[in-house]
């Protein structure tokens, strides 16, 4: 059999190129959204410190802590320790859960007061609102989708179907969703502070 | 088949990393309340997020610690796609100079 290219098993290839290819998708979503806010100048700035921009943070504190279990999860199964492994997935799990929750409390918060794809209550540019929930909207799901694919590996490891390679793997997706988090942070939040 | 457990550089390297990545945030936030022009807010924000991002997939995602060969075949291809979608800011700034004035 031929040698891995890379050095690495085909399933770290195919997650990396997943990666970029989903990072070209979050760039032209992020570009299109600091597109129509340079061609709008009309564009809203909704987001108080409290409860918007403190929630933002605490969102993204989350998410690094997920971020450092996760690399705890990766080590200790490379390690051979299926029972810290298992524990520190679900430490991951668990702060993504609350990611996604106060994530959805945001965007509650939002609706209640008159905010839709296209509908401003603030009487600015409905773009906003389509290009923030289009924006944290795909980063929310790619969140649940890691807890579930968390969940399932986890799951399969302990069984003893998958091993430390397939950890590694779907700890490089988590890493991924933790790494575009820190552009939509400044970029959707931070830029649209009042 | 390879692995690269023999060279990882230990938890207490990933944690200064996280902390690194903290401040980031923490300066990322001072920054936005600094009364900052516009244009400087922004392009501080990204250059501390491209710096963020970078020791996300170089440490976290540990890129550093792969073969070379790895990085030069992803990172390039990537930075070239977001370099080509800078195109549309001349669209932008002409779009802004050409809007109807409000009734």
């Amino acid at each position: 059999m031929e040698p891995s290219p890379y050095g690495i098993q085909s399933k770290k290839l195919a997650i990396w190129l997943f990666i970029i290819a989903d990072a070209a998708t979050f760039g032209a979503m992020l570009f299109a959204y600091g597109y129509l806010r340079v061609a709008n100048p009309d564009w809203t700035r909704p987001f108080a410190f409290w409860p918007s921009i403190a929630n933002a943070i605490a969102m993204t504190v989350v998410l690094l802590v997920s971020a450092l279990t996760m690399v705890a999860a990766v080590r200790t199964a490379q390690a051979g320790d299926t029972r810290s492994t298992l524990r520190w997935l679900g430490v991951t799990m668990l702060f993504g859960v609350v990611f996604a929750a106060l994530h959805l409390w945001e965007w509650s918060g939002m609706i209640g007061e008159g905010w839709r794809l296209f509908q401003n209550p603030l009487g600015g540019s409905v773009l906003f609102g389509a290009t923030f929930f289009s924006i944290t909207g795909l980063s929310l799901l790619h969140v649940i989708a890691g807890i579930v694919a968390l969940a399932v590996i986890a799951l399969g490891y302990r069984r003893g179907r998958f091993d430390a390679a397939h950890i590694e793997t779907t700890g490089l997706y988590w890493q991924f969703v933790n790494v575009v988090w820190m552009f939509v942070f400044p970029l959707a939040y931070l830029m649209n502070a009042r | 088949m390879a692995t690269n457990a023999t060279r990882d550089p230990g938890m207490k390297a990933y944690v200064i990393v996280w902390l690194g990545l903290l401040v980031i945030v923490a300066v990322e936030v001072l920054l936005t309340y600094g009364h900052l022009p516009a244009g400087r807010l922004l392009a501080s924000l990204l250059v501390l997020a491209f710096l963020e991002a970078a020791l996300g997939i170089m440490y976290l995602m540990r890129l550093k610690y792969e073969r070379s060969s790895l990085f030069w075949s992803l990172m390039p291809y990537l930075v070239f796609a977001l370099f080509m979608m800078d195109h549309v800011w001349a669209d932008a700034f002409r779009l802004m100079h050409q809007r109807l004035p409000g009734r």
